[in-house]
């Protein structure tokens, strides 16, 4: 604690920390968190004796080798971009939607309810009228968390998983109960929807340019609109917020219910798009995929396309190593790695080692201001 | 633990700090400063914003640690790890912001990290033992208060019992009066003088002259990181620590009152408000600010006067009474549009509230005129526009950032006020409202803001200042007004009585109602 | 009928130990001002663990040791990140509750519906235990119960409110800063608590496999960490509200027993979405009583800010 001499340092290591980190320090601490996970994977994988080298070599061939497997990526895709979008967008707001999977679901289910019980129609209209519902339906269910954080304080992260799991219940009640499609007992899934989303010509479907071109609109919106700015402002700051007169809570409810909307979208485009009958477990994570897409775009609307396209190729990865004895929840495993991973780096990124010099260099000219 | 330092000093100096140099990312903040403090002196350390006063007390304190240089207490060379060496030194500090915990009462805060004390304490024990401190010191509060409800004054003297329960032979006291009546600073005074008899060092961070010159035995002047000079009281005055302060002759700012064609710019009538956190309830209130003015608010910050200027920008709405801008009714519009209707405001606390420091200079710049062309069309922000404004504006303040994509937090403190007045003025063609408009600035800086203020007030805007400064409010008002609990005491015309002014600000009966 | 009460009283009473325990363990948490979002996955590895341990052939006291040990070290883990990284509390926490989830998932899967070899046992008070209805459910449990619902939180309400310690310990929750000023090891305390509690939530999972559904599946958790989230904050942070709160959110789950045992014509389903209702309920309820002019929680002032020293 004390000490009987104290030789006066004029040079020496210090840990410093920075008010905030350029692009070029954030993109090196990703690399290393990136390689650093990599190795911890690889390592457990070989642990639990598997043959890594060939697992991975297998694995990148048949996701982005074969045009069936670039298929499969963007077919993957599709979801992940509404759902990351949609956690990115509450997050602009510093707002958490970690309930994308409830509202998935609801939005899969009030696209179902429309498929299989209004009177038949036009392809083109019916798949409209499905969209808007799961839309609709993903934002109410969302509507009472949103009204919980932005009036009652209460936190919107528990309200939304909580009900990710009543959404999952009714589900899967349903699809193996009153809406149970009784010419495939085998199956616990409602009766094949008969709209199908067209598909691409390459057997991709339309979801995946419609989620992209969301993504894109969604990013040109937040960033030159003024509705974007004032809900920039009010996640930086709520105080400066309401000093500039703009709505917070307001402005809070609207994001929490677009997020809703953009995820219950994504049910309506899974359930036309690749499965066609609603049951469940039919989101399969990606709703809960869309935290680590949104942390790892940090922030950008745009730049979740590629955080998606990155998780899709690790998806489409997990599932072709199925077949190898990894299971599904390992992905999520890893996926919470990767997670853990870049939020540490990014943290560490703030802290400079610098040396002291010994003369001291002159005072900046911008004034010092302590 | 009191350590009462009249048994024979182990040296001259309580406290010997030498070569100090500190460094942050960018910024020098200490470059081999000296300081000597002797045994039972008051001892001022003077500067400007940004001279370096806090950083070097926050050494001595143990928050931060020296790049380079001694510290030497009592004669013995130490060095502090972290606060706790440096309390068990004999070193306290008594913080301009309290470091005390708001929802714990006295007692509980009294006894925070403080060793000496049995490991089980119920709420009676806490209650004894505080009754007992408070006797042995003679500083009295009651043990049970809740912090959050005491005055700041009497925060305050929680955090000087703290400091001498640890130990403390040196008492360092950062900017004390500034959140005091004239009052509890005489009474501040009283417990200073005390105390050096007993043999403590107090040392006095201030920026106030005439307070530095009442108080202390010797002054020491910090400017830009080093220090320029240690006087005796007595062999110095006002001008010339202010001459040292800055490094040049300082002239006031001449106030030309010139008489013009006044109309109401804004009026209050009847309104009332509740408290918001901290502050005080708002009961028909009528104030009417003239154009080609400046008008003046004096008072201790916790009176009113947040939810007075919240409501003339038109961020909080009246419950009661009605506010019109020349002649047109805005009771009930929300900010956006009081800064449309000319209304600039730099609040009170204008680095947390008044900007998103973590965002870029350009989105700081249009957050008070996006929302009406030329910056936007319809929905859309147009960023051409938006950056022309934000570059206009950067020069306005005389600003010079490498770009405005920048976080505003990169700009040092100086440069962010600078940066928050000019957007207001900018805006401000009827109104302008300026809270603490010169709080942490250094001279120059503030010399700027007055200049501006008078400038404002011959181009006929109605100015508003609220200032617990007497002097500053003094010299640039056309009129006086005294806020006290939430209530706005008849008007002063000049020559204003200082002792009176000091009075009224201080209060006779009641205080907030919440 | 008053076999149905004591078994639905007894269910809620095994259901609330579970949540209890977790809620006791994140209210150490937040109290020193780190969210830890990652109960669920530290419920799940801890439940896994315990599995594997006693299937291994040791008794029920060696797992909870394994078990708390292993809370110790995925709760140093986190707060590497969290209290000295000072990272996002939330992107690490749901991380943890992905790699939780996970990892158990997979380590579990040769696990899979085993009955568990050796379960908790269970003491029984005497005198006390043949009160009717609320005899054999309260005094006729387990030591984990007793531990969760009593020990526990009597043991934390006196050292946080009634010991030197307590307030150090809360002052960091409030006002690090201040904590800091006063020589107080913000970072140690803080780092220390985490782990605490995480070892405590693991313990928590524990019980879930060692005594409420003596067997592992995926999934088996269910949500329970979110909703012992939802409790600390029902709770407003107090340890015996935390455990009253508990048994109250533990008799979500009883009515599940109850229809199936008298076979009531309500979908289950209804009842397996009742905690999760329940627990939105209860945050709501809570949040619109409280009184005009305070705040709705008195939260630790200082939760979910990392605390810088050198901020400038």
């Amino acid at each position: 604690m004390t000490s009987t001499s104290n030789v006066a340092r004029s040079s020496g290591w210090r840990v410093q920390r920075l008010p905030t980190i350029d692009g070029r320090r954030r993109a090196i601490a990703y690399a290393i968190a990136f390689v650093l996970w990599l190795a911890l994977v690889g390592g457990g994988l070989s642990l639990a004796s598997f043959a890594v080298r060939d697992i991975v070599l297998r694995a990148i061939s048949v996701t982005l080798g074969s045009s069936y497997g670039i298929q499969q990526t963007l077919t993957l895709a599709a979801p992940l971009l509404l759902t990351g979008l949609a956690v990115a967008v509450a997050m602009r707001i510093r707002v958490w939607n970690i309930g994308a999977d409830g509202q998935f679901y609801m939005g899969a289910w009030a696209a179902a309810g429309v498929g299989l019980f209004l009177p038949e129609g036009p392809t083109w209209l019916m798949l409209t009228l499905m969209a808007i519902a799961a839309g609709l339906s993903g934002a109410l269910w969302i509507l009472i968390p949103a009204i919980g954080r932005a009036y009652l304080g209460i936190s919107e992260i528990i309200t939304t998983l909580l009900l990710t799991f009543v959404a999952s219940f009714l589900v899967y009640y349903l699809a193996s109960g009153p809406w149970r499609d009784p010419e495939v007992p085998t199956q616990a899934a409602t009766a094949r929807i008969i709209y199908e989303l067209p598909a691409l010509n390459d057997g991709a479907h339309l979801g995946i340019p419609i989620s992209m071109l969301l993504v894109i609109g969604f990013g040109i919106f937040f960033n030159y609109s003024k509705w974007g700015y004032e809900i920039t402002i009010a996640g930086a700051n709520h105080d400066a917020a309401e000093y500039a007169g703009i709505p917070v809570r307001r402005r809070i409810l609207q994001a929490m219910l677009i997020s809703g909307m953009l995820a219950g979208l994504a049910g309506m485009i899974e359930l036309t798009g690749v499965v066609y009958r609603l049951q469940g477990g039919m989101s399969n994570q990606y709703g809960a995929l869309g935290i680590p897409i949104a942390a790892v775009a940090s922030g950008s609307i745009s730049g979740v396309a590629a955080a998606a396209g990155f998780f899709a190729i690790l998806l489409n990865m997990g599932v072709s190593l199925q077949t190898q004895g990894l299971s599904v929840h390992s992905v999520l495993a890893i996926t919470g790695l990767l997670l853990f991973l870049v939020a540490a780096a990014e943290a560490a990124a703030r802290f400079s080692i610098c040396r002291m010099s010994a003369s001291l260099a002159k005072i900046p000219a911008s004034g010092a201001s302590i | 633990m009191n350590q009462i330092a009249a048994e024979m000093p182990a040296s001259a100096l309580l406290v010997e700090m030498r070569g100090i140099d500190k460094s942050f990312p960018g910024v020098i903040a200490n470059a081999g400063v000296d300081l000597d403090i002797r045994h039972g002196e008051v001892h001022a350390l003077l500067g400007e914003n940004g001279a370096g006063k806090s950083t070097l007390m926050n050494i001595l304190t143990g928050i931060y640690q020296p790049d380079a240089g001694t510290i030497h207490i009592d004669g013995q060379a130490l060095s502090f790890r972290s606060p706790r060496d440096a309390i068990a030194a004999g070193v306290g500090m008594v913080h301009q912001h309290f470091k005390l915990v708001k929802a714990f009462s006295v007692a509980e805060n009294l006894h925070l990290g403080f060793g000496d004390k049995p490991f089980l304490v119920s709420r009676s024990t806490l209650r004894r033992r505080t009754e007992a401190l408070e006797q042995r010191f003679g500083l009295q509060i009651s043990p049970d208060a809740i912090v959050q409800d005491l005055s700041a004054g009497e925060q305050q003297r929680v955090e000087i019992l703290k400091a001498l329960i640890r130990g403390a032979r040196i008492l360092i006291l950062d900017e004390p009066t500034a959140v005091l009546t004239a009052a509890e600073a005489l009474l501040l005074f009283d417990v200073v003088r005390r105390l050096t008899a007993d043999g403590f060092a107090v040392i006095f961070i201030s920026h106030k002259l005439d307070e530095v010159l009442a108080i202390s035995d010797r002054i020491t002047v910090l400017r830009g990181g080093r220090k320029v000079a240690t006087v005796p009281k007595d062999a110095t005055d006002d001008r010339n620590l202010a001459d040292l302060m800055v490094g040049h002759a300082v002239t006031p700012q001449a106030n030309d009152r010139r008489l013009m064609e006044r109309h109401p710019a804004i009026a209050l009538h009847d309104v009332s408000t509740p408290a918001g956190q901290d502050g005080c309830r708002l009961d028909s209130i009528d104030l009417t600010l003239f154009s080609g003015e400046i008008a003046g608010i004096a008072g201790v910050a916790g009176n009113g006067q947040r939810e007075l200027s919240e409501m003339l920008s038109g961020i909080r709405p009246p419950v009661e009474g009605a506010i019109r801008i020349r002649g047109v009714d805005f009771t009930g519009r929300d900010a956006k549009a009081f800064a449309k209707g000319g209304v600039g405001h730099i609040p009170e606390d204008r680095l947390r509230s008044g900007v998103a420091a973590t965002l870029s200079l350009l989105q700081n710049a249009i957050l008070r005129e996006y929302d009406a062309p030329p910056i936007s069309a319809g929905p859309w922000i147009k960023s051409s526009h938006a950056r022309q404004f934000a570059n206009s504006l950067l020069a306005a303040a005389h600003v010079s950032a490498p770009s405005i994509a920048m976080p505003l937090r990169n700009l040092s403190g100086g440069n962010q006020q600078r940066f928050v007045v000019a957007r207001e003025t900018r805006i401000a063609s009827q109104v302008l409202i300026a809270a603490y408009p010169t709080r942490g600035l250094d001279i120059a800086a503030a010399e700027t803001v007055r200049a501006e203020l008078l400038a404002l007030r011959n181009k006929g805007v109605a100015v508003l200042v609220i200032s617990e400064d007497l002097d500053e409010l003094m010299s640039l008002s056309d009129r006086l007004l005294v806020m006290y609990g939430g209530r706005l005491i008849r008007e002063r015309k000049p020559p204003w009585n200082r002792n009176e002014l000091g009075m009224l600000m201080g209060g006779v009966g009641g205080g907030c109602r919440r | 009928m008053m076999e149905l009460l004591t078994g639905m009283l007894t269910t809620a009473v095994v259901a609330g130990a579970v949540l209890a325990l977790a809620g006791t363990g994140e209210l150490l948490s937040e109290r020193v001002g780190v969210f830890n979002l990652g109960l669920e996955g530290l419920m799940s590895m801890g439940a896994v663990m315990a599995v594997i341990v006693v299937n291994a052939g040791h008794n029920t006291s060696t797992a909870l040791l394994i078990v708390f040990g292993l809370g110790l070290l995925l709760g140093a883990m986190f707060a590497v990140a969290t209290v000295v990284l000072r990272a996002d509390q939330v992107l690490c926490g749901i991380a943890l509750t992905f790699l939780g989830v996970g990892l158990a998932a997979w380590i579990g899967r040769s696990y899979s519906g085993q009955i568990v070899k050796a379960q908790f046992d269970v003491i029984s008070i005497p005198i006390l235990r043949d009160i009717p209805i609320l005899g054999r459910a309260l005094f006729e449990q387990t030591i984990l119960v007793y531990l969760s619902y009593i020990i526990l939180p009597v043991l934390v309400h006196c050292v946080l409110f009634n010991t030197r310690h307590g307030i150090t310990v809360r002052s960091i929750g409030e006002n690090p800063a201040a904590a800091d000023a006063s020589g107080i090891p913000v970072l140690r305390l803080r780092f220390c608590y985490v782990m605490l509690g995480s070892a405590l939530a693991t313990c928590a999972g524990s019980y879930l496999t060692l005594a409420f559904v003596p067997a592992w599946t995926e999934g088996l958790v269910a949500g329970r960490g979110w909703i012992a989230l939802g409790l600390v904050t029902f709770a407003n942070f107090m340890p015996l509200q935390v455990s009253l709160g508990a048994i109250l959110f533990g008799t979500l789950s009883s009515f599940g027993f109850a229809a199936q045992a008298n076979g009531w014509p309500i979908p289950s389903v209804v009842f397996s979405m009742l905690p999760y209702v329940g627990t939105v309920l209860f945050l709501f309820i809570r949040a619109i009583a409280r009184r005009r002019g305070q705040k709705f929680w008195m939260v630790p002032a200082a939760l979910g800010h990392p605390y810088f020293r050198d901020e400038r």
